[in-house]
């Protein structure tokens, strides 16, 4: 029988050591300026006054809080999630589902239609923004061809926030149908078998099996959205930049609004700051659901 | 008994009729937008602004891409953008396995849920909190408008995700492997250079694709970071937007030349591509 006895050196695990080129990575790009940020957001740095810097304490927060556009955006932030779950997931699964049968040339289906995940954002808006055109758009051209008048789909609120969701959506459903494509795969046939076996019907299995052994999949991909809903910014920079108005901003398009084109940047880092609390409840959920999975 | 297998025959014939066609039509709405990018970046303008619109009875001009490739410095930013990708690729790939290799292999460690924490903290929070005050600090450090600072900056955004999906594919590699060259007086650094890195190879493959895709697509931080000599694609692409002129053509143009590499390099690396986007969770 083989020895499992060790001399200390080798039996070390690799542990810090090699963490420390990330954590000398992270510390500059990321730690540094979020703490830099909280500095940041105590001072009066505006880029387009020649005040001298100074400490104000907490008036970038007050100022922040008591803003009406603060709340609005927030909402909008919101109003984006909840549309946007509500369309993506349950698209992706049934698409998901339909992908399992194993088909013929489901394989084939799989690789096209995971492309728009793919593509670059940005391109991904500009194509968009010329196809919900009012005047040459193919979307309102192809909603005359039935008796529809069209929409100014990037000029008002509720219509700007629908193209938004269709835009994101075309390049985030293939996602979820890829995720629960995965947990389909793991779920043992014989289950199936025995459900037919019972005369279940499909929509029996589909709510009684399926969904329920998926639900793990899904609380990580509801999270990996939320997330991405939040930091949504290339999309809705391009379609909208947050208009008409506020009406299409989000608080990270505010935030950099508030930054780049009012040059606040205190008021800006202020934001940030009030951002990061608000999705501390996050980084707790997203924790707990990926070790659920595991 | 014959009539009902007849019956179920047809049923399960009817259930296939559907789902080719749900899937048709999914493929159909997944493709148009790129078909119609790529046909109104080879038409003439008049072309473009015609309604009932044209899918196929135009004549093809290379035109938009001329007034593209002749834009100042479109080669530059073209070659930049490649070169960021590629720079950022690696090092996500070199930094980050190494991390994923402690990750994965030590339960405990210092220091381990604190990069855990801040893992996430990169994946949640929305860029901006983090790019603004760095564009702040650029000031004092010299790192606006700098390639090698882009590298890093997008390197940094990268490798929470590399490592976690890094992470994934170590944790298949059974230990009795590493085990066995322990005893034979392996350190750790010839562990994970001989015997592990071979072994994740593939892992290592998918992550580095979806990272090259992230940099490639990255807008955020060039947008703020990025000035003149260092712009990268999605900016130049993003430029058409600003000017009035409405010019769909060249506009769709350049989107089919940021496009086209990913449409190409998915084709080439199906198999990776799945194992990575789906964060090793779909073996192949």
């Amino acid at each position: 029988m083989r020895s499992t006895k060790r001399t200390p050196k080798s039996s070390a695990k690799p542990t810090t050591s090699f963490t420390a080129p990330t954590w000398i990575l992270l510390s500059f790009t990321i730690l540094l300026p979020l703490l830099y940020g909280v500095y940041l957001s105590f001072l009066n740095v505006n880029l387009s006054s020649f005040a001298p810097t100074k400490f104000i304490g907490l008036d970038n927060y007050r100022l922040a809080l008591s803003a009406p556009e603060t709340y609005s955006t927030f909402i909008t932030t919101i109003q984006l999630m909840v549309i946007g779950l509500v369309i993506q997931i349950p698209l992706g699964i049934f698409l998901a589902v339909t992908l399992h049968q194993n088909l013929k040339g489901s394989r084939f289906f799989r690789s096209v239609l995971i492309v728009p995940m793919l593509l670059t954002p940005v391109a991904v808006g500009l194509i968009f923004r010329f196809m919900f055109d009012t005047d040459i758009g193919i979307i309102n051209w192809a909603l005359s061809l039935i008796g529809s008048d069209g929409y100014n789909w990037l000029g008002a609120r509720t219509s700007a926030l629908i193209a938004i969701v269709i835009v994101d959506s075309w390049q985030s459903v293939p996602f979820v149908m890829l995720l629960v494509v995965a947990a389909l795969a793991t779920i043992p046939t014989s289950i199936y078998e025995a459900a037919l076996v019972d005369g279940a019907n499909k929509f029996q299995v589909f709510f009684r099996i399926t969904l329920p052994l998926i639900v793990p999949t899904l609380l990580v991909l509801t999270m990996i959205k939320i997330m991405d809903f939040l930091k949504l910014f290339d999309t809705l920079f391009i379609l909208t930049r947050g208009g008409p108005g506020n009406d299409t901003t989000t608080l990270g398009l505010w935030t950099y609004k508030t930054g780049f084109v009012f040059l606040e940047m205190s008021r800006a880092a202020a934001l940030g700051v009030i951002i990061l609390f608000i999705t501390m409840p996050v980084y707790f959920l997203w924790r707990k659901s990926a070790k659920s999975v595991r | 008994m014959a009539k009902i297998s007849k019956e179920c025959a047809m049923k399960i014939k009817l259930d296939k009729v559907a789902s080719y066609s749900i899937l048709l039509v999914a493929v159909f709405f997944s493709m148009f937008p790129i078909f119609w990018t790529i046909s109104t970046s080879i038409k003439a303008r008049v072309d473009t602004f015609t309604l009932p619109p044209k899918f196929f009875n135009f004549t093809p001009t290379w035109k938009n891409y001329q007034l593209l490739f002749e834009l100042d410095g479109f080669w530059r930013i073209y070659a930049n953008t490649i070169f960021i990708t590629l720079a950022t690729t690696a090092l996500c790939l070199i930094i980050g396995s190494l991390a994923a290799y402690s990750l994965a292999r030590t339960e405990k460690f210092r220091g381990r849920s604190a990069l855990e924490i801040l893992m996430i903290i990169v994946r949640a929070l929305p860029g901006i909190v983090i790019i603004l005050p760095l564009y702040n600090l650029s000031t004092y450090f010299g790192l606006y408008d700098r390639a090698w600072a882009l590298i890093l900056i997008y390197t940094g955004f990268n490798i929470p995700f590399a490592i976690w999906l890094m992470t994934n594919f170590f944790d298949q590699v059974p230990t009795e492997i590493e085990d066995a060259a322990r005893v034979d007086g392996a350190s750790n650094m010839q562990l994970f250079t001989k015997v592990l890195i071979p072994l994740v190879t593939p892992g290592l493959v998918a992550t580095g694709v979806f990272v090259a895709l992230l940099s490639w697509n990255e807008f955020l931080i060039p947008v703020i970071m990025a000035g003149e000599s260092s712009k990268t694609m999605p900016i130049l692409v993003s430029s058409f937007i600003s000017n009035r002129t409405l010019d769909w053509g060249p506009m769709a143009a350049a989107a089919t030349v940021a496009l086209l590499p990913i449409i190409i390099f998915t084709i080439a690396i199906q198999k990776w591509l799945v194992v990575g986007l789906s964060g090793g969770a779909v073996k192949e």
